[in-house]
């Protein structure tokens, strides 16, 4: 009896640590993944986006995008011609300031909505912020493959349009490759693939894809001209420099 | 004739083995019979405004809309907005749903000085709980059009749960899912679910429940008349047997094409139980009554011969009157069910003729040597002595009062032909206490109605003078009663512009608008309202009335308005349900009409040629017009609308009801060109075609008197109609038509 006893404390402390382990692993990994997204002072560049319907019609939008730290960023649209000079400046606290030129005047937009979405595209508000996930999500590593690991990241706050979040992460560089993005029923909504590649000594998602599942909707963000670090003042991110 | 009865003789074994496997083919198709009961694909392609309906419908995914009605003191009061928000949750995560609105998610956008905030009415993690927080949201909620009588009526007693349904799915599975899931939560609060879906599924089952419990009763019913009639086995059995197969072979049939059984095919097999018994009961009888002398299989010869040319001819005018909906019906289940009714009627007639005499050599069911009389006088059923032979010889006597009371009957039939009404309106199919009927009087009550009306512009949707011409439009629409609220693009770029501050009104420039657009652009409810190239827009509004006046006043209102207003620059068009209702009421009457006359017509020329004169095809089809006008004065009279079944009845009448005026008619050629005597041939035809008449009138009656059980109120009227057209056309036969067959020869004879 007590051998059986001192057995089951064995493989309950084994399991325990084991499981352990997997969570500081799914921890870590998860933090270099914010680490090679937004470690970052500034970037600025031109995107591309090309949305993209159930018939296979694309609509495509440039816009050139600077962007300081996690959380201040001006998307400047460029076209086509009858949006061209739209801009949208994101400050802290979900403060947006929205500016047209054929009105020409800015308005400030509060939203407490984060699950609609951007502009048009498949990215809600919530995917478009820069806040790093490990603040965001608490992960479990799940599985790991030949180049990846697979990590389930659960909401923190209960206000989360999603109930998870399943991220492939790659093994050596640490991007992630692939996001799945579930609804609180469960069930897989949209999908994100991404492709990454080196500039200079940070990593860049050059082409972003999201699919929306139920509308069988897709979008897909190009970067180009990307600049790092040119050491972007504050005072590039005001209402001022937005009307420009 | 004689020797195709021969030749059935011949090659019995034959016959039956080519039923039995033709049976055993398609009876196995009936495991993949469907039931459809989409109405609005059933419109027709040649109606504009029907067609534009169904593409406003499909294109702008308006028919795709579904809603959850929920009923209670208050609203505002914590427990059941934690209710409103466990229904939306649980249908945000449904299969199926594409969007869910509803008091606990819908978008609020206050504008202000300085800018907008966007956020939902209710924060739906910290529910408003406390009194003053609920009285803040009900004065909200009151304020505002976009919410009051739209999410929460105007008494604060309902709420609206609104969602859109996602494209190419089995709507009707989702819509069954959706109130099975929500049913089960387990509420104190009254649920009711509206929508197309909802409906599509609400008479889906109607109609399995219709077919499970009405036809064993029709075959009850029926076998036990055939029963008390014949008192033999074969009298009971082949009748039901032969329809039954037809039922099978049509149903069969139907499912091998592709077709699915709809709001009105589904009386298809009630109609062939019913008719399709009664070919089989004249061959029956008549074997049973021809003289065995020359032994059995010569006697079964005999009578199959005779019988033939009366059975087919009944057989073909009975499927004139359901051919005759290929020409002249609107909706297309209908012109669908004219043919496959028709086919069963072929097939119901082919059996009788070929499969009946089959069985009746191989089994040997001739009727026992003492029931064979020969003398019909020493006849003596309970229908030849109460009702053939009293009938008989009135006729005879008094042959003008016989005509003078059919004359009475038929003027009171046309004095009363002008009070029968036309019901066009879906949810009056429904019995009042039909949940589907329950909550469109809801909708109709505190929702401003739930029947759809599209306003269609085409032209450059982003120019200032076409979104100026919607909002005209729309207040144009708003002013007419039973037009509650309107939405369309041009609404929000107004109210986009007024967050933009410069007020709540379409802006001059066109580069504003393109840029207001901005803003819109991947809105879930931009699909709805506009086209993906911008060429195309819709106001959607709803109906609150349901009276046909009303409908066809709004129809004029609008017309007059497009008229003065549309140009090439900005095409205006209105369609939705209440226009197609119009056009349907204005059809029923055409194509009630128009069946008729080709019915008549076709019946007329197709007696008269087969009994080569075409006095006696007159005095055919005159039972079954009389009839058919009392049946009107009857539906005058009664209050029984006009509608898409009961616009059946005439043509079903006619088909069916003149079988037995072609017995009778040709009965007394017979007899009357073997004994050249007047009252010989009408003594042997009411008696022995009478009894087959009665037996018959009475079968079909009751089949059909089966429907007043049905679940959809136009199908219990259908069944009384036709039963009463039976007993009149019956009657007719036995009386009207010997009168003037009488009257006719005697002048003749006068003459000679």
């Amino acid at each position: 009896m007590k051998t059986i006893k001192s057995l089951v404390i064995v493989i309950t402390l084994f399991l325990l640590t084991g499981f352990n382990v997997l969570a500081q692993d799914g921890n870590s990994i998860l933090t270099k993944m914010d680490d090679v997204m937004y470690s970052a002072k500034d970037v600025s560049g031109k995107t591309e986006i090309v949305l993209i319907d159930k018939n296979g019609k694309q609509k495509t939008r440039e816009a050139n995008v600077i962007q300081k730290g996690n959380d201040k960023r001006i998307f400047r649209f460029t076209a086509p011609s009858s949006q061209a000079g739209i801009s949208v400046l994101s400050l802290p606290n979900d403060v947006m300031y929205l500016y047209m030129p054929a009105f020409g005047k800015e308005r400030r937009i509060s939203s407490s909505v984060k699950n609609t979405n951007f502009a048009g595209t498949d990215f809600s508000y919530d995917d478009m912020e820069s806040i790093p996930y490990s603040e965001k999500y608490t992960p479990t590593l799940i599985n790991t493959e030949e180049d990846v690991f697979i990590l389930e990241l659960k909401p923190k706050s209960p206000k989360s349009a999603y109930s998870k979040l399943i991220v492939k992460v790659h093994k050596t560089i640490y991007h992630p490759t692939y996001m799945g993005y579930y609804d609180r029923g469960n069930k897989k909504i949209k999908e994100a693939n991404y492709k990454f590649i080196q500039i200079g000594k940070y990593w860049n998602a050059e082409e972003i894809e999201m699919t929306d599942l139920k509308k069988n909707h897709k979008t897909i963000m190009l970067m180009s001209d990307v600049i790092y670090d040119a050491g972007l003042s504050d005072d590039e991110f005001t209402v001022r420099k937005l009307k420009q | 004739m004689d020797k195709l009865a021969k030749t059935t003789v011949k090659f019995k074994w034959l016959i039956i083995f080519v039923v039995i496997g033709v049976t055993a083919f398609l009876g196995y198709q009936l495991k993949d019979l469907k039931i459809d009961v989409d109405v609005i694909s059933s419109l027709p392609d040649d109606d504009p405004a029907a067609l534009l309906f169904k593409e406003i419908g499909t294109e702008f995914g308006g028919n795709d809309m579904g809603m959850i009605i929920i009923e209670t003191e208050d609203v505002f009061n914590n427990e059941v907005i934690e209710h409103i928000k466990l229904i939306t949750d649980e249908l945000r995560v449904m299969d199926g749903i594409f969007s869910v609105t509803s008091l606990t998610n819908v978008l609020d956008i206050k504008g202000s000085e300085w800018g907008i905030e966007i956020g939902t009415l209710v924060d739906e993690y910290e529910l408003p709980e406390t009194d003053s927080a609920l009285a803040v949201l009900k004065a909200r909620v009151m304020s505002k059009d976009m919410y009051n009588g739209t999410i929460v009526s105007e008494d604060g007693t309902s709420t609206l749960i609104l969602f859109t349904l996602l494209d190419g799915d089995d709507k009707q599975a989702i819509a069954k899912n959706i109130k099975e899931t929500i049913v089960a939560l387990d509420l104190p609060e009254k649920l009711y679910f509206g929508g197309l879906s909802f409906v599509a599924n609400d008479v889906a089952d109607l109609i399995v429940l219709d077919m499970t419990r009405l036809l064993p009763i029709t075959f009850f019913l029926i076998t036990l008349i055939l029963f008390l009639a014949f008192r033999s086995f074969s009298g009971v059995v082949l009748p039901m047997l032969t329809a039954a197969l037809s039922v099978i072979w049509v149903l069969g049939i139907m499912v091998l094409l592709g077709y699915e059984l709809s709001m009105i095919s589904n009386i298809t097999p009630i109609i062939l139980l019913a008719i399709g018994s009664a070919y089989t009961i004249h061959v029956v009888n008549r074997i049973n009554t021809t003289p065995g002398g020359h032994g059995h299989e010569n006697s079964l010869v005999e009578a199959v011969t005779y019988i033939t040319v009366p059975v087919l001819l009944a057989g073909i005018t009975t499927m004139i009157g359901f051919v005759a909906f290929v020409f002249g019906s609107y909706l297309n289940i209908i012109r669908d069910f004219g043919i496959f009714t028709a086919l069963g009627v072929f097939f119901a007639v082919i059996l009788s003729l070929f499969f009946v005499p089959a069985v009746v050599s191989v089994f040997s069911m001739y009727a026992s040597r003492e029931k064979t009389k020969t003398d019909i006088s020493e006849k003596q059923t309970i229908i030849s002595k109460f009702i053939l032979i009293p009938l008989k010889n009135l006729l005879i006597k008094h042959p003008k009062y016989t005509l003078y009371t059919w004359g009475l009957l038929m003027l009171t039939g046309i004095g009363c032909l002008f009070l029968v009404e036309r019901e066009v309106n879906m949810t009056e199919y429904f019995k009042s206490d039909n949940p589907t009927r329950v909550t469109e009087d809801i909708m109709q009550e505190k929702y401003g109605g739930s029947s759809p009306i599209f306003v269609v512009f085409q032209g450059d949707i982003q120019s200032p003078d076409v979104l100026k011409m919607m909002l005209k439009t729309e207040t144009h629409m708003k002013a007419f009663s039973a037009i509650k609220r309107t939405q369309s693009v041009a609404g929000l770029v107004e109210e986009m512009n007024d967050v933009m501050g410069e007020g709540k009104r379409i802006p001059d420039e066109r580069a504003k608008i393109e840029q207001l657009w901005f803003l819109l652009d991947g809105q879930e409810i931009m699909p709805q309202l506009v086209s993906d190239d911008l060429d195309k827009a819709i106001i959607q509004s709803s109906f609150g009335a349901t009276e046909s006046n009303v409908v066809i006043e709004f129809v004029a209102y609008m017309d007059a308005f497009v008229a003065d207003n549309s140009t090439e620059e900005c095409k205006i068009e209105v369609t939705g349900l209440p226009t197609v209702y119009h056009q349907l009421d204005k059809s029923l009457l055409d194509s009630q009409i128009s069946s008729l006359v080709i019915a008549i017509i076709m019946v007329l020329l197709i007696v008269g040629s087969i009994l080569r004169s075409p006095m006696k095809g007159v005095f055919a089809t005159m039972p079954i017009i009389a009839t058919i006008i009392i049946l009107f004065g009857f539906m005058g009279v009664t209050g029984i609308p006009l509608d898409i079944a009961t616009v059946l009845v005439a043509s079903i009448a006619l088909g069916i009801g003149i079988d037995y005026s072609i017995h009778v008619i040709t009965h007394f050629n017979h007899v009357h060109k073997k004994t050249k005597s007047l009252h010989k041939a009408m003594e042997e035809t009411i008696i022995i075609s009478g009894r087959a008449i009665v037996i018959n009138v009475l079968s079909v009656a009751a089949g059909f008197l089966v429907l007043i059980f049905s679940q959809l109120v136009p199908l219990q009227n259908f069944g009384i109609l036709i039963a009463l057209s039976m007993v009149g056309s019956g009657f007719g036969a036995l009386t009207l038509l010997p009168v003037l067959l009488i009257l006719y020869y005697r002048k003749k004879e006068q003459v000679v």
